[in-house]
């Protein structure tokens, strides 16, 4: 028998992902801070980047659904959500297309496509439609001296 | 004279023991045997001549109606109050028919279900089943009483899809919108218009399924009260123009309130969703109002969204006002204030509560200044303001149904007052009462004896040498009413000298001790509570001792212009709206807010609580509707916060705080709803006699003579859309040739 073969799910397995898992956090630091800002820690290939700097990763290992994940670029900090994935990545992310953008040449380019802007709802910058109603009050204007 | 020709259509023998059972009004002066009669077997003893119907609402049944109304005179055209009467082969419209000594009356038995369910159905059948569309939803007669007494099920197949008939509108003008197809023919309206209004404009034409109501030719119906026939109105045939399709009656916040437009203050209801009124309703009060209100009350309220003041501004280096902070405007006006000091006055307007003019005196009284005026003037020579039954409608508003001779000095009580001038019509309809004016001959919808407009005829009647004179001794209970707008007038004090003698000399003829005679109809609603709080009437103070800051408590007819104040005059504005200038002819240039230099923005009577006190007497108070908008606040709060920047704090700082300074000032302040009697008339007409002024020979005359002139009159319908549609319908009407 092959001993150095490692048996999927033995403890050995276990042990082997776990330090792979702390090998790509950037060691135990780096492990420390990923399960407090992510609250989950999971090793991965990294599929690619976005200009944003999130970084997308697969493994097929997960079941469909939990096998692509993003992890958020450090420039969103704690403030991250689902809003900032960039449509070009919000195919791949929701298995539309297994094929990521850069090298998906069906995707159209033009030079008007305006930068993805996440979602600015609860912030100064969210959207209010102007209003259509009259208004309740029509105030006094002093006259011009 | 046919003063009640529906009541003689009836043909009953003795109309003074009937007219109590039709009309509710408790004068017989014979007291017969009461009969007993059994409602659904209960036994009830009643006055002959009671109707079924209040036969029956005396044990609590309520028997269903749409054409009868307690205050309009019997048709019985509905036939909805058909009741059954033991031994009586069909049965009877208990609105119509007078109880029969022990009649058996059954309400709830099968023939009176069956007669119901009957009638219920030939109504429905003409009427369109547009519930969904019509502005009564919810609060519709027809839609209720459907519910309660009709069948479960309808008879009514249009089997030729001919439709059901159908009733063109008709344009009635600006006020009430018309959807003749919903119409009932109960006829209500019509009842209304020829017998509370006095207008006989609504009729009906045709007969059977052609009978439609209307005018006949094209023409509006336009009267100071026509908006009543929308709550007359038992279905959706007659609803409100500027409601139509606004809000459902379940969606709306009703305040129960007191209406500022006239000095009657009126009963209302205001009705208002998401911080907005949307409609003024009457509100039952026997006393005052009845069940009415005028128009100028009802569909004014679009005025208070209009020309509001929603921040406080500040005149800058440039003379403009602009807006700033309340912090800004307090410290502001505080400075010059503290820099007058005695020489600062103040001006209230019209509709200033007794609230904010309790504070306002307070602060400039701790400033030490007493110039505190009134727009509206009264004569200070003789008892002056001292005496409060000089400045009363002493009688009561209710008391006029007392009174056989009604005399009307310098008046137009319909457009001055139109709930009073309905309760004279009543009064001269039902009681045999008469009514004499003295002033411009106008409209009054009564007859009336002319006496000219001579203050000749005045001082004649005043010494007993006119023929009419004859007439008010032999009256038992004679009444006379002085229009307050005559105190504007440089006799004034002469006048009410002259009408005061008058009185005295007939109070010793007439029987009744507790009879008064003497009335004032006040103008506006906020004088007598300004009088009895102790302001000077009228602004001629101020004239004569310029001060260095006034003080305009939502003063804005102009009685004080810039020209009357020093250049370097501060004003102040403290108010809640600022007329339109072309609106107003005659007006021009600088009034209430324009010629301000601070602007501190007030509430109106829909959003605050404040004490009024009617022009007889009655404290009544208003609740808080809505918020007042923006950065507006209530007025005498910000007259408290005012004082805080001053350093003078004035001792109340909430509103139970500032009634009971009220109350300390003068008690009958916070006794809401009862009027207070005034007395002293004799030592009235004794200091009257110190009167030096003459009559002059100018004639009396009134401001308010027609319907055009009645729309607006203040800073709220003056800025009302509706009140200026209205005075344009009259306009037209004018050119009309019907």
């Amino acid at each position: 028998m092959a001993g150095n073969v490692v048996r999927p799910g033995s403890l050995a397995d276990k042990l082997q992902r776990f330090k792979r898992i702390v090998d790509q956090s950037g060691g135990w630091k780096g492990l420390f801070l990923r399960v407090a800002r992510i609250d989950e820690v999971k090793e991965g290939r990294l599929v690619g980047v976005d200009k944003f700097g999130n970084k997308y990763y697969e493994n097929p290992m997960y079941f469909l659904g939990r096998n692509r994940w993003v992890e958020f670029s450090d420039r969103y900090g704690y403030d991250y959500d689902g809003s900032q994935i960039p449509a070009e990545w919000y195919g791949w992310m929701h298995y539309k297309t297994d094929r990521i953008p850069s090298e998906d040449p069906t995707r159209p380019k033009y030079k008007w496509i305006k930068d993805h802007e996440e979602n600015h709802t609860g912030t100064e910058r969210a959207y209010v439609p102007y209003s259509t109603t009259r208004s309740k009050i029509e105030a006094w204007k002093p006259p011009k001296a | 004279m046919l003063r009640a020709p529906l009541q003689k259509a009836l043909s009953l023998p003795n109309l003074r023991q009937l007219s109590p059972a039709l009309r509710g009004i408790s004068s017989t002066p014979v007291q017969l045997e009461k009969i007993e009669v059994f409602v659904d077997d209960k036994p009830v003893l009643v006055e002959p001549g009671t109707t079924v119907l209040q036969a029956a609402a005396m044990v609590g049944v309520e028997i269903p109606r749409f054409c009868y109304h307690e205050r309009l005179a019997v048709a019985g055209n509905c036939r909805m109050c058909l009741v059954e009467v033991e031994k009586s082969p069909k049965p009877v419209a208990a609105c119509a028919m007078p109880v029969m000594k022990g009649w058996r009356i059954k309400t709830n038995s099968d023939m009176t279900k069956k007669a119901r369910e009957g009638v219920m159905e030939f109504l429905l059948v003409n009427h369109p089943l547009d519930c969904p569309i019509c502005d009564q939803g919810g609060e519709c007669d027809l839609q209720d009483q459907s519910m309660a007494f009709g069948s479960d099920r309808s008879r009514f197949t249009d089997i030729q899809f001919d439709g059901k008939r159908a009733v063109e509108d008709k344009d009635v003008g600006p006020l009430i919108k018309t959807v003749m197809t919903r119409c009932i023919h109960c006829t209500r309206c019509i009842r209304f218009a020829s017998e509370v209004a006095g207008v006989d404009d609504l009729g009906t034409t045709g007969r059977g399924s052609d009978m439609q109501i209307g005018t006949y030719v094209e023409k509006f119906f336009l009267s100071e009260l026509s908006g009543n026939v929308i709550d007359l109105c038992p279905v959706g045939a007659l609803t409100s123009k500027p409601y139509a399709f606004t809000a459902r009656p379940w969606e709306t916040r009703k305040t129960e309130s007191v209406d500022v437009m006239d000095a009657l203050g009126s009963n209302i209801v205001v009705s208002t969703r998401t911080g907005e009124v949307l409609r003024i309703l009457p509100r039952l009060n026997e006393d005052v109002n009845e069940e009415w209100i005028s128009d100028k009350s009802r569909f004014s309220c679009d005025g208070l969204k209009r020309q509001r003041l929603v921040a406080p501004m500040l005149k800058n280096e440039n003379g403009e006002l602009v807006t700033v902070e309340w912090e800004d405007a307090l410290v502001g006006v505080g400075r010059a204030l503290l820099r007058a000091g005695e020489k600062s006055a103040a001006v209230a307007g019209g509709l200033a509560d007794a609230e904010a003019l309790v504070a306002l005196k307070d602060l400039l009284n701790r400033l030490g200044s007493e110039a505190l005026c009134t727009e509206h003037t009264f004569p200070q020579d003789g008892s002056g303001t001292d005496l409060r039954s000089s400045y009363l409608l002493n009688n009561k508003i209710a008391g006029i149904e007392d009174a056989d001779l009604i005399l009307l000095i310098g008046t137009n009580p319909r457009y001055e007052a139109p709930l009073l001038n309905a309760r004279i019509r009543k009064t001269w309809i039902h009681k045999e009462c008469d009514v004499a004016l003295l002033g411009p001959k106008v409209d009054l919808s009564y007859d009336y004896e002319h006496l000219g407009d001579d203050t000749t005829t005045l001082k004649k009647l005043a010494s007993g040498q006119h023929p009419f004179n004859k007439k008010l001794s032999a009256a038992k209970k004679p009444m006379i009413i002085l229009g307050g707008q005559q105190f504007g007038r440089q006799d004034a004090a002469a006048i009410l000298a002259a009408v005061q003698q008058l009185s005295q000399s007939l109070s010793s003829s007439i029987n009744d001790k507790e009879w008064k005679i003497l009335n004032v109809l006040q103008q506006v609603a906020s004088q007598v509570a300004a009088l009895d709080i102790g302001y000077k009437a009228g602004v001629s103070a101020i004239r004569e001792d310029p001060p260095q800051v006034l003080v305009l408590l939502g003063a804005d007819e102009g009685t004080i212009t810039r020209a009357d104040l020093p250049k370097d005059c501060f004003v102040v504005y403290i108010g809640k709206l600022s007329v339109t200038l072309n609106l107003l002819p005659g007006h021009h240039g600088d009034q209430g807010a324009s010629m301000a230099d601070a602007i501190l923005p007030g509430a109106t009577y829909t959003e605050k609580q404040g004490t009024y006190v009617n022009t007889e007497g009655r404290t009544q108070q208003t609740l808080a509707a809505v918020t007042p908008p923006g950065m507006a606040r209530v007025d005498w709060k910000i007259i408290r916060a005012l004082s805080e920047v001053l350093g003078e704090s004035l001792p109340y700082d909430n509103l139970n705080g500032i009634r009971q300074r009220l109350t300390e000032i003068a008690p009958h302040l916070t006794r809401y709803g009862s009027a207070e009697d005034a007395n002293y008339f004799v030592q009235a007409v004794e200091l009257s006699k110190t009167v030096k002024a003459q009559l002059a020979s100018t004639p009396l005359d009134v401001k308010l003579k027609e319907l055009q002139d009645f729309f607006m009159t203040d800073a709220i319908s003056r800025a009302s859309p509706t009140m200026a549609k209205c005075v344009q319908a009259v306009l037209k009407q004018k050119t009309s040739k019907y």
